[in-house]
């Protein structure tokens, strides 16, 4: 079996807006999403990296306490993305409840936040509470957690997928999502990602020396991607969810198609679980060419990965260079608005792909003043671009080695 | 505590904590209410704080076990002294 698969719902809650509306207004008018970090009574004065890309939309999370119970602030995230996707779909119960739609989604690690009450706990010099560490908390802070949140709000019993492989989480939950569906094994997945607001991983990055810290004072100057100021990544918060099901049914209920799932790389470097690696992520983008039978030029823009690293956008516009040779596709950093949404970039910046693709244009990499000369060997977009994308490639790669490359065309 | 001041923090517990509103006596609580496992182990945790003393691994299980409504809740807590905990 060998199916078409195509999107037909998508929703993100991300730091550059939660509706589809807000988001291309945001990407519109050059609109950052980074502000401040806020204070979290325990690492953010320790941290160096002062700029968090906060989702700052107000949003009604109007879940009974029989779904609450369970959930932690990431899970609240992908159970709202999720249920804006089902209604957009018009999706029943029946379907839902079928076996045959499943469930691809995860996050970095589960909630950080139930996470650190729990070492608060454990830490107490009270032992009291300590007999109350069971099942709800553990739930709330799985990894797992928001796919089976998912799964018992909505009633879904198909498959399950849960990837945790940090910023590739939510581009492989559409990659496997995509596989599961092509080769018949579910008629439809709910894919995506979330990570909640989290000082911790801002404190990972600190440390290793990877976050942005020359621009606390202006937060929206930071990510740089491409540009010859950058001086690391902004951590971010958000979550992203697509419908992906056979192209035939789609047809036959009459479902929007926003566009279709054509080709998935995905591999790791096999080596250094930090340091990106210019033969894997070549590999991966050519895997992916070659799952969708395209060629190099078929491609007309690059979502690319684009952290705003010292050497991580460098390897990554070698290896586009490699693969798309002198004429690249245009290429931009969508983290740029909204800094690294980590388990869910995958998604979120799919999903601003299919909406740039349907209103016909391309923003521009924000911040990009001047090009780093080891950089200008890419087509960056030349400002907000009229453009009727056909064919998009949305490019992620995480810690542990890990690399995607989904491409997604109009249909 | 008497039975009727156990039955008025119990019923607290069940609005506040459960967003269960007065409750029948008799009512089945996982059919009538969705009151499930993970509930009941938090009831649990609230009726510790209520006694102030922990209830055995053994205690618990026999709650967890057999109780199905509000009644044998009270009758469960009515039982319940630190010299069997």
């Amino acid at each position: 079996m060998d199916r078409r698969v195509v999107i037909t719902a998508a929703s993100a809650i991300s730091p550059i807006g939660h509706t589809r509306d807000e988001i291309l207004h945001s990407l519109q008018n050059g609109i950052s999403g980074v502000k401040p970090l806020r204070d979290d009574g325990l690492l953010s004065d320790r941290i160096h990296s002062q700029v968090f890309g906060t989702v700052s939309a107000d949003i009604d999370f109007d879940f009974e306490r029989k779904y609450r119970k369970t959930m932690g602030p990431v899970a609240f995230y992908a159970c709202q993305v999720v249920k804006e996707v089902i209604a957009q779909a018009g999706l029943s119960p029946e379907v839902l409840g079928s076996g045959r739609l499943g469930v691809a989604f995860g996050s970095t690690h589960g909630s950080p936040t139930v996470q650190r009450g729990i070492y608060e706990t454990f830490f107490s010099k009270s032992q009291k509470r300590f007999a109350s560490i069971g099942a709800v908390d553990y739930l709330k802070s799985m990894v797992h957690t928001t796919a089976v949140n998912i799964t018992k709000m909505f009633g879904i019993t198909g498959r399950v997928i849960s990837s945790s492989t940090a910023c590739t989480t939510s581009s492989q939950s559409i990659g496997f999502g995509y596989e599961m569906i092509r080769f018949g094994r579910q008629d439809a997945m709910i894919c995506g990602g979330a990570d909640e607001y989290d000082t911790t991983t801002v404190a990972v990055f600190d440390n290793l020396l990877a976050c942005s810290t020359a621009f606390n004072a202006t937060p929206s100057k930071t990510p740089r991607p491409f540009d010859a100021e950058r001086d690391g990544l902004v951590v971010g918060e958000g979550a992203g969810a697509v419908l992906l099901e056979d192209y035939d049914s789609a047809r036959r209920r009459g479902a929007d198609i926003l566009g279709e799932v054509v080709g998935f790389g995905c591999n790791n470097n096999g080596g250094d679980l930090i340091f990106p690696n210019v033969d894997g992520i070549t590999a991966t983008l050519r895997i992916a060419l070659e799952d969708a039978r395209l060629n190099p030029g078929d491609v007309d823009f690059i979502s690319a990965h684009a952290t705003a690293t010292k050497m991580g956008d460098v390897i990554e516009s070698q290896a586009i260079r490699k693969v798309f040779g002198e004429r690249t596709p245009m290429v931009s950093g969508l983290k740029s608005y909204m800094g690294h949404t980590m388990g869910s970039c995958g998604a979120i910046e799919t999903i601003l792909s299919l909406y740039m693709m349907a209103e016909g244009f391309v923003a521009p990499t924000l911040n990009l003043d001047a090009v780093d000369p080891r950089c200008a060997m890419l087509r960056h977009t030349p400002g907000l671009t009229d453009y009727p994308l056909k064919v998009v490639g949305v490019q992620n790669f995480a810690f542990g080695g890990v690399n995607t490359c989904l491409l997604i065309r109009k249909v | 505590m008497t039975r009727n001041d156990i039955q008025e923090r119990i019923l607290t517990i069940f609005d506040e904590e459960f967003e269960i509103a007065n409750p029948g006596l008799d009512d089945d609580l996982r059919e009538a209410h969705g009151f499930d496992s993970i509930d009941a182990i938090e009831l649990l945790r609230e009726i510790e704080d209520m006694l102030g003393f922990e209830l055995s691994q053994e205690q618990k299980k026999r709650a967890m076990d057999n109780i199905r409504t509000l009644n044998q809740i009270l009758d469960y807590v009515e039982s319940l002294t630190p010299e069997t905990a």
